[in-house]
């Protein structure tokens, strides 16, 4: 159906040209679902916007997108106009901001079933009822009548989805359409894409930079790098033996829940200005030879459907060196039962709870309830949980930047709340957003500096740590006047990183420091935050929404739900053998390399609907729910060497296998 | 419901703002240098007579006795007595504020109409000869001062064409107009009175004219630019993606989405159009609000000062609460 032949696209802007896309060739058929994969700037969109025919101003595109027998490229605006939607129907990155802010995504749903399925207006209000339904929104009647800032970022996709459908496209495209969301939220939406194109026949084109997360529902994939299409070939293929040098290290850069580290792969992806000559990952890659710089390798296919651009397959084993046993060895906490008793306590959180109280009077939402931790000198604990867990504000609390409502944060030794000006330089954090946390108008060596100079250290001596701190990043000193906008996002992180760790503190809060990185530099930046918390200076907190993140280092996880604890212990009993059914949930939801394994538990509804006003915080979403779960409030117990706030742990296994078989 | 209780909350917060414009106006006008009496006694007036006219008014009393006196009248309705006529300030005001009115509320809804429907269009078509034209009589509108725009207009559409009466008034006497509200317009078509309708309608049009062209000209620039934006966001390109056709694109997509920040300038538009009525009446020789503040306002006439200040606070509080809900109506976002 959609068929890209040697599609070459080239921007042309005042001062400079950008090659978006070279001789870029694959295909969709209908009932297909086509992985497209690659880092940012690789062209993914470009492709998109290709198809759909709407190409960035100044851009010159040669080629041909081919789409039931016509090209795209040559479509006067009367076939465009028919094309768009009928034909290919995209489904945008960010769906709250794709749809219209003034309209009720009702309105805007039948808008589309109007237009492209020649409804009148109240058969089109019962189909984009049932429409809404069959993408799994609870109550789609008065769902219709909202307005998209009243829905939640999972509601807005799947109103994203059903306004694609509607269209009744021959073919759906999926910009990143599950970016942002939460890992149970992930596969149910990514599962709706499979739907489209196993019941209504659609050719379904996935555009993606994880791999992992989207291989599960794919038939093909299709990498794209720099530009370039570097191999194709079926999903099993793609990602269990790769043959690519850098679809294998795309894989590689993604830790995976069952304990494999990820492998980070030097450099950054480079702008094209025209047409590559030669390989354009030669310069990143660690087989390139000669022949790799000076000519561009030719698409050769391997087997029937399986093609790749390059000189030197690979084919041994992807993950030869990485056996979880020795994994625990090479990350430096061989013994984490020694070293974490050796050290100091250096946070402790007894019973906190946070309520942001409205503005106005009574009411205010209770972000933590009663999370109670204590890190050691040396040791790392990892924090899960879904967005809206509390996974922030528990971040802010050890920080000071919220009060407890009730309970107590003391960091080595100290009350939060009583700390001085210089005893305040003790906890340290690093952000999310690795270029914004930096002061726009402060170059790298003010930046790094901070810390020090809010704990009164001297001139001479604050140069002195700089520069250590610096080398530690193995960054090289004549960054250091340079201003945050001149950096990349993963210089940017290594500076958020040396500047937490200069002061030498006894806690580093790290708050999802590599979900806003792409996939490759995400990895060097774990390989640094790996190194840096196995020191035993100072204990460490790693927030993160992604399991496979905090699996690589941590030596202890709490999984938080709805601002509680549910189960907490040493990190790999709760990763191998979780209790509660909220980590069973989350974990049988993560993307796996390699084997597809379903969740044993599943969660029945969505974060937003779930309300935890008494007894069991999951008792709204729990399969296993009776009503001892709905009156009673829940507390960690133990269990092996875990601890779970659930009382029917020890009949789980037994309603798993019955609720399974 | 929610809206009522919003407009009833703000009209309570109208209080306290219409007592601080009636403490601070009271205070202004008696600050700045010249003195009521002595210009309407002129040079000759002995200082006998001028203590007797100032008796007459209550200007002797201290001035603590002068602002109860005055927020007693308020209370019941009494915006005092003119010291340059000696008649009724409400009486003078009901009488100016009409034609003022009729003016201002003709001239700011055909703007906003006007500027709505020639931004989208010049939006839609940005940078082309379409739109440059439209962006450049924006730009004369907003450079042209007001009485000269009325002269000229005068000169063509009444001197050199003769297509509109001489502007010597808002209705001709002939038609024997029977005065309710002030604004000639509506008391004809009240009155049913068939020549007056023409009259007054075709007295409007030049001043309406002039005004709508100063008006035009901000508002028509925010609605392009919205409307650009708009276009440019990705709520439309995907509205457009997906194929709708431009009908419902335009009516659905990106007509309310652009309207979202108008109400706000229209109300300050408003505003400007409130003191351009000013010149306008008087290029005119309309007998309005603006005329009649003026003039107060240069004989230190302090009971017309005082009330043509406090109506003006008045309708500005007013439109900008209207301006609230209809964001409101129009935002689903806002809430109120």
């Amino acid at each position: 159906m959609l068929q890209i032949e040697d599609l070459s696209v080239v921007i042309h802007r005042p001062g400079r040209q950008v090659a978006a896309l070279s001789n870029v060739s694959f295909s969709v058929a209908p009932g297909e679902v086509v992985g497209l994969v690659g880092e940012s700037g690789g062209g993914k969109s470009m492709v998109a916007r290709a198809i759909v025919g709407m190409l960035p101003s100044g851009s010159h595109a040669t080629g041909r997108v081919g789409f039931d027998g016509d090209d795209v490229l040559r479509m006067d605006a009367a076939a465009l106009a028919h094309h768009r939607g009928r034909g290919a129907a995209m489904c945008f990155q960010n769906p709250r901001g794709a749809l219209s802010p003034t309209r009720t995504v009702g309105r805007q749903l039948i808008d589309r079933l109007v237009t492209h399925q020649d409804m009148d207006g109240k058969r089109a209000a019962e189909s984009a009822k049932e429409l809404f339904a069959a993408v799994g929104i609870r109550n789609p009647s008065r769902r219709l009548e909202a307005y998209p800032h009243e829905l939640s970022g999972g509601m807005a996709q799947r109103v994203m989805i059903s306004l694609a459908t509607g269209c009744a496209p021959g073919l759906l495209i999926a910009d990143e359409p599950t970016t942002g969301l939460d890992v149970t939220l992930t596969r149910e939406i990514l599962r709706q894409f499979r739907h489209a194109a196993d019941t209504d026949g659609r050719g379904v084109l996935l555009i993606s930079h994880d791999l992992a997360s989207i291989a599960e529902v794919c038939d093909r994939v299709v990498v794209l790098y720099a530009g370039t299409v570097v191999e194709t070939g079926p999903a099993a293929q793609v990602l269990r033996h790769p043959a690519h040098p850098y679809t294998r290290a795309l894989l590689r850069s993604v830790p995976d829940v069952s304990g494999g580290r990820a492998v980070a792969t030097a450099g950054g992806m480079p702008l094209m200005t025209a047409a590559p000559h030669n390989c354009p990952f030669a310069p990143r890659c660690a087989h390139a030879t000669d022949v790799c710089r000076e000519t561009r390798p030719e698409t050769k296919a391997l087997s029937s459907g399986w093609s790749l651009a390059c000189f030197h397959p690979q084919e041994e084993p992807l993950f030869a060196d990485t056996v979880p046993s020795n994994h625990a060895e090479s990350s430096g906490h061989a013994e984490p039962g020694r070293s974490a008793e050796a050290g100091r306590v250096v946070l402790r959180v007894q019973d906190a709870h946070v309520v942001y109280r409205s503005r106005f009077g009574s009411g205010g939402h209770h972000a933590l309830r009663g999370v109670s931790l204590e890190i050691k000198a040396g040791e790392t604990l990892g924090v899960v949980g879904e967005s809206g867990c509390g996974k922030s504000t528990l971040a802010k609390l050890i920080m000071g930047l919220v009060e407890p409502s009730e309970g107590s944060v003391e960091v080595a030794g100290k009350s939060v709340r009583k700390q001085s000006r210089v005893e305040r330089t003790r906890a340290q954090m690093v952000f999310q957003d690795p270029i914004g946390s930096l002061s726009p108008r402060r170059t790298v060596a003010d930046s790094i500096a901070e810390p020090l100079r809010a704990a009164k250290v001297s001139t001479a001596e604050r140069t002195k740590k700089t520069e250590a701190a610096l080398q530690r990043m193995e960054l090289d000193s004549s960054i250091l006047t340079r201003m945050p906008h001149e950096l990349s996002g993963g210089q940017a992180q290594r500076i958020g990183i040396a500047r937490a760790l200069v002061g030498q503190p006894d806690l580093i809060v790290f708050d999802e420091p590599t979900s806003a990185l792409d996939v490759t530099v995400q990895a060097q930046i774990l390989d640094v935050i790996a190194d840096v918390a196995a020191d035993a200076g100072h204990g460490s907190v790693f927030i993160s929404h992604d399991l496979a993140t905090v699996r690589g280092f941590a030596d202890r996880v709490v999984v938080l739900y709805l601002g509680r604890v549910v189960e907490e212990g040493p990190v790999d009993e709760v990763f191998d053998n979780p209790q509660h059914p909220y980590t069973r949930a989350l974990l049988g939801s993560a993307p796996r390399l390699g084997e597809t394994r379903t969740a044993d538990v599943e969660l029945v509804k969505d974060l937003d609907e779930a309300d935890a006003a008494t007894g069991c915080a999951l008792a709204a979403r729990c399969p296993f729910v009776t009503d001892t779960c709905r009156s009673q409030e829940q507390t960690l117990q133990p269990y092996g060497e875990s601890r779970a706030a659930c009382w029917r742990i020890p009949e789980l296994p037994a309603l798993i296998g019955k609720s399974s078989s | 419901m929610r809206i009522l209780r919003f407009v009833g909350r703000r009209l309570l917060q109208l209080i306290p703002v219409l007592l601080g414009v009636v403490v601070l106006t009271f205070l202004l006008v008696r600050v700045l240098p010249g003195d009521p009496i002595r210009s309407i006694l002129g040079p000759n007036a002995t200082e006998a007579d001028a203590d007797a006219a100032r008796a007459r008014f209550g200007l002797d009393q201290p001035i603590w006795k002068q602002f109860l006196d005055y927020l007693g009248g308020l209370v019941t309705g009494d915006f005092g007595t003119s010291i340059q006529s000696g008649a009724s300030v409400t009486g003078e005001m009901a009488l100016r504020l009409g034609p003022t009115l009729e003016l201002v509320f003709i001239a700011v809804s055909i703007a906003i109409v006007l500027a709505i429907w020639l931004g989208i269009w010049s939006a839609r078509r940005a940078d082309t000869v379409g739109d440059h034209s439209v962006r450049i009589f924006a730009l004369f509108g907003n450079s042209i001062p007001e009485f000269w725009l009325g002269l000229v207009l005068i000169l063509v559409g009444y001197a050199a064409l003769g297509w509109f009466p001489a502007p010597s008034g808002r209705v001709d006497p002939d038609t024997n107009l029977t005065p309710l509200t002030g604004a000639d317009l509506i008391d004809a078509l009240i009155t049913g009175n068939g020549p007056a309708i023409s009259s007054s309608a075709a007295h409007l049009v030049l001043p309406v004219l002039t005004l709508v062209i100063g008006v035009l000209a901000p508002l028509l620039r925010s609605v392009r630019a919205s409307a650009l934006e708009v276009l440019r966001s990705e709520a439309y390109a995907a509205a457009a993606a997906h194929g709708l056709p431009e009908r419902t694109l335009l009516r659905g997509y990106l007509r309310r989405a652009t309207l979202v920040r108008l109400p706000s300038l229209a109300a300050l538009v408003f505003g400007t159009a409130l003191g351009s009525t000013v010149l306008v009446e008087y290029v005119y020789s309309w007998q309005g609000f603006g005329q009649w503040a003026l003039r107060g306002l240069l004989y230190r006439d302090y009971p017309v000062v005082q009330a043509s200040v406090l109506i003006i606070a008045f309708a500005y509080v007013l439109v900008f609460l209207i301006a609230d809900v209809v964001h409101a109506w129009l935002d689903p976002r806002v809430k109120i």
